[in-house]
């Protein structure tokens, strides 16, 4: 039998997805089901000096209107998750519905319940508020600056965070051959999922039990929190996390819409449903990036990095959110090094409150920052030593005898081989070739640039020991439970929430080949609370890496038991009982066998079970994987700049990525196809802007260009596999590799083009006019 | 946002300066006026329907006019709020002479909020002078009549 690890399954999740029956939380409709519309502000920062509902609430078919006074003695705030140590941390929870004061334009203040979703609307515009309009701080450096205006009175300067991790004596930078220095703006983004947010809630006055359907990527997560949010016990709160159209990281997050359309659900005794317009998610659901990244490199003229140190001013929003703390910090901080033995390294972060939306993970979050300041500093280097920028990504590797490998700032790589994939790469490329072309093209005023981003990223969160040790609220550890049905067909329980990843695909796969079955055989139950025991979540490319390696374990677990009973009814010894492609057989007699559903029935009916062993057939697995696993990877973006309009082409794109033990390269692909589409996305169109009073001005698609495949040349995708050693798969993390290569290989590549203008750093988005502009001034940022 | 418009009456500059101001002159200019009612301190409560490209809406404000320099000069402050969000300006109202009449040139400065500054912006420019084109025209039209009457 062929191999189903490694084998490109197509989705099993596709037909049910592509004929229109899925059931996304917009699908569900309960009877006497009710809606519910938010009151957002239209100021970013002002003072609630009155708020008056009468008329919206006498409006015929409206139900009930509630403001944040009204919910103040039925819900709580919505807390933060992630409470870094050290680092003076002042969290401002979200409240429920503001109350005396907003703090971002699109905050809600009231919600309207009503009998359909127009009337709910039509309420809002009858609810009066006078504001009394405060200063509002947007950019987070200016926010710092004494004198500027305060979002939580004690909260001085605005400062949410400080944060400190190594520390390097000015002496080395001072006395350095080579020093490089700039500023860098990873610019905020706004994550735009398919499938905005939702939540459906239902209550049942009788026992008292709350079940809400939302879009959620940790079901499990939004439980632990929303329980308490809401005073009802765990045993009594339901999250279901239906087929789910998206998240990026937005989606991890526990909003306060999702919690109270729960608590007025429970008001009104009625099933209520929110779902989040696109004009709302680009205010109100989290934002990622937004990092001013100030980086210093100091290396020897021959090319060897000696030291580096990076001030990150990262604007966190009006409150802290879910993972706030964590992204600029922690999964930024600790990866500043990138795939590079370079001996000292330093970060300094400060987290700044704004009147924004507030900011939290998004597909990669912080990873791709670092990767950013790294491969834009390395090219900046390069480019001052006068050396090939592969030449001194070659002299810095890790070498892949170093692995585990310890960087600068206190992490271990688990395992590496940057050369093979840059090797592969430059193969797949032909730089040579590539350099003689654009030497052609620069003579005719043709100019072309290739950018190179030789990445590495921390994925797949564990072990729980240092979850807590960096103040993360919760485990980062995987549960599945394998349940064999008597007549041999097998459900996976896993903690694993998906919302696009084709899960229900990969899981089936690893226990499909394990158990020599069919994989139509084997079913995934994942998404609720209720019928999985646990799960941390479907975030840092985590999935497989932790959730695929506990149903592996699980799956190990099952045979282990089946084995047992098979051995018992072949009247052999356990070290005599082979399980080949689904068979058990006495070894050097393939006459005596058992099929695994013949097993499946035997444990199940329990008519002849050895002694000491229990009916049924079941495996499961908690799994805390040992280290955080580090996929790293090439990728070459080849782009012509038009001299004349400032367009940028991007003509090749080749990512040779390793993710570990790849276990469906048809869906590792698409990941990597998606990841690139958002990376390049950030790198030359994709920006949220705000005026000065704290308007998004890019509020609309119309306003924000997303990434389309017509922007694209066919995107060349290889693989090398370097396993894991810290999960039974071998498997790393795919999910995020694109968004975190792409930005610096987009980036580099216009630089590289732009070199005869004299032009060495442009900022985020690199839109026409800005590439123009820089042209025409010979100027870096125009 | 700044917005600058100029509209040239061949009407005397005094006229233009007293019918400008004048209740009825406004009522049947400013765009979608549904009401306009003047309070005891001579500023003005007023409702106007509204519609900038995909915002539209009912706008309930408050218009008050200040500093008159006679008959060159006084200042328009408007404030106005509705559901898609609030708008706050300030327009310096410059009558200047002109060969057979005057000419009205109107500078602005212009604050806007929620989707009218998510959604409305882009298109606001245009919009806004398209509404202070109609609103000129229209003041032109009630001042000739009211003129021709006198």
């Amino acid at each position: 039998m062929a191999s189903l690890i490694g084998s490109a399954v197509k989705r099993k999740e596709d037909p049910r997805l592509l004929t229109g029956n899925g059931c996304f939380t917009d699908d569900m409709k309960l009877p006497g089901m009710v809606y519910a519309s938010f009151l957002r502000s239209p100021h970013a920062h002002a003072k609630i000096a009155r708020l008056v509902v009468d008329k919206a609430s006498q409006l015929p078919g409206v139900i009930a209107v509630f403001t944040g006074q009204d919910l103040a003695d039925k819900m709580t705030s919505v807390p933060a998750m992630w409470f870094l140590p050290g680092c003076d941390l002042k969290p401002k929870d979200r409240p429920a519905l503001a109350v005396d004061k907003v703090r971002y334009a699109g905050e809600a203040i009231a919600v309207v319940v009503a009998k359909d979703r127009y009337i709910a609307q039509d309420a809002l515009d009858l609810i009066e508020v006078d504001y009394e309009v405060l200063p509002a701080v947007v950019q987070q450096e200016k926010a710092m600056q004494e004198g500027s205006s305060l979002l939580h009175d004690d909260v001085p300067n605005n400062l949410a965070l400080l944060w400190k991790a190594g520390d390097i004596p000015d002496q080395v930078f001072e006395e350095a051959e080579v020093v490089v220095k700039e500023r860098l703006y990873n610019q905020r983004v706004i994550p735009n999922p398919m499938e905005t947010r939702g939540a459906v809630a239902q209550y049942n006055p009788g026992g008292g039990e709350l079940t809400l359907w939302c879009t959620s990527q940790n079901p499990h997560i939004h439980r632990l929190i929303y329980a308490n949010v809401l005073g009802i016990p765990e045993t009594k709160l339901r999250i279901i996390a239906p087929d789910v159209g998206g998240g990026f990281g937005a989606k991890i997050a526990t909003y306060t819409e999702e919690a109270v359309v729960a608590c007025i659900a429970r008001e009104v005794k009625k099933p209520v449903k929110w779902i989040e317009e696109r004009k709302e998610h680009f205010m109100a659901t989290s934002h990622g990036r937004d990092e001013v990244l100030e980086v210093e490199l100091a290396g020897t003229k021959d090319g060897k990095i000696t030291a580096l140190r990076v001030t990150n001013t990262a604007n966190l929003g009006a409150y802290l959110s879910t993972f706030g703390a964590g992204c600029p910090t922690i999964d930024f901080g600790l990866m500043v090094t990138g795939a590079y033995a370079i001996p000292q390294a330093a970060v300094v972060t400060y987290g700044v409150y704004t009147n924004t939306t507030p900011t939290d993970a998004y597909r990669g979050a912080g990873k791709p920052e670092a990767t950013y300041q790294i491969e834009r500093a390395i090219d900046l280097f390069a480019s001052k030593i006068r050396m090939d920028p592969v030449e001194v990504r070659r002299i810095n590797f890790v070498p892949k005898e170093s692995f585990p490998f310890g960087n600068a700032m206190g992490v271990t790589y688990d395992s590496g081989n940057y050369q093979l994939t840059l090797d592969k790469a430059l193969e797949l490329f032909d730089y040579q070739a590539f350099r003689n072309e654009q030497e052609e093209q620069r003579k005719k005023g043709k100019y072309l640039g290739v950018g190179f981003s030789t990445y590495v990223e921390l994925c797949g969160f564990g072990p729980s020991a240092v979850a807590g040790a960096i103040g993360f609220q919760g485990g980062v550890w995987e549960n599945s439970t394998v349940r064999v049905h008597p007549r041999g067909t097998v459900s996976v329980f896993t903690g694993t929430s998906p919302h696009g990843q084709g899960t229900a695909t990969t899981f089936a796969q690893i226990v499909a080949e394990k158990l020599g079955i069919p994989i139509e055989d084997v079913e995934l139950v994942h998404g609720d609370t209720q019928s999985v025991s646990m799960g941390w979540g479907t975030y840092g490319s985590r999935a497989t890496a932790v959730g695929g390696a506990a149903v592996s374990i699980a799956t190990d677990r099952v045979i282990e038991k089946a084995r047992r009973i098979a051995a018992h009814e072949l009247e052999t010894t356990l070290d005599q009982v082979e399980f080949i492609n689904g068979q058990f057989t006495v070894k050097g007699d393939l006459t005596r066998c058992r099929t695994f559903q013949e097993i499946a029935k035997s444990a199940n009916y329990a008519w002849n079970l050895p002694e000491g062993v229990e009916p049924s057939l079941e495996g499961q697995s908690f799994f805390d994987p040992s280290n955080f696993v580090y996929p790293f990877g090439t990728h070459i973006c080849v782009v012509e700049v038009d001299e004349h309009t400032g367009e940028i082409e991007i003509k090749r794109y080749v990512a040779v990525d390793d993710v570990g033990r790849v276990i469906n390269p048809l869906l590792a692909e698409g990941q990597v196809h998606g990841g690139i589409a958002q990376g390049v996305g950030q790198a030359l169109w994709e920006g949220a802007v705000y005026t000065d009073q704290g308007q998004l001005m890019s509020g609309t698609f119309m306003d924000y260009t997303m990434p389309k495949a017509r922007f694209f040349p066919p995107i060349e995708s290889a693989f090398t596999e370097t396993l894991s050693p810290v999960n039974p798969l071998g498997a790393k993390g795919v999910g995020e590799t694109g968004t975190t290569a792409a930005p610096p290989a987009v980036v580099n590549a216009v630089m590289d083009a732009l070199q005869p203008f004299g032009i060495h750093n442009l900022d985020m988005p690199l839109t026409p006019e800005k590439v123009w502009r820089a042209i025409r001034s010979g100027r870096d940022n125009g | 946002m700044q917005l600058t418009y100029a509209h040239t009456f061949l009407l005397p500059r005094e006229i233009v300066w007293e019918l400008i101001q004048n209740e009825d002159v406004l009522k049947h200019s400013i765009p979608g006026c549904k009401s306009f009612t003047q309070l005891e301190d001579g500023s003005y409560d007023v409702e106007m329907g509204l519609s900038v490209g995909p915002v539209k809406g009912v706008f309930t404000g408050h218009v008050q006019m200040t500093d008159h320099q006679e008959p060159s000069y006084y200042c328009l402050k408007v404030k106005g709020k509705g559901a898609p969000g609030e708008v706050d300006a300030v327009a310096h109202m410059h009558l200047d002479e002109a060969e057979n009449g005057v000419t009205l040139n109107c500078r602005m400065e212009v604050v806007v909020t929620g989707v009218l500054a998510s959604v409305g912006q882009r298109v606001m420019g245009g919009v806004a002078k398209l509404v202070l084109g109609q609103f000129f025209k229209s003041a032109d039209t009630e001042m000739r009549k009211l003129t021709s009457q006198v």
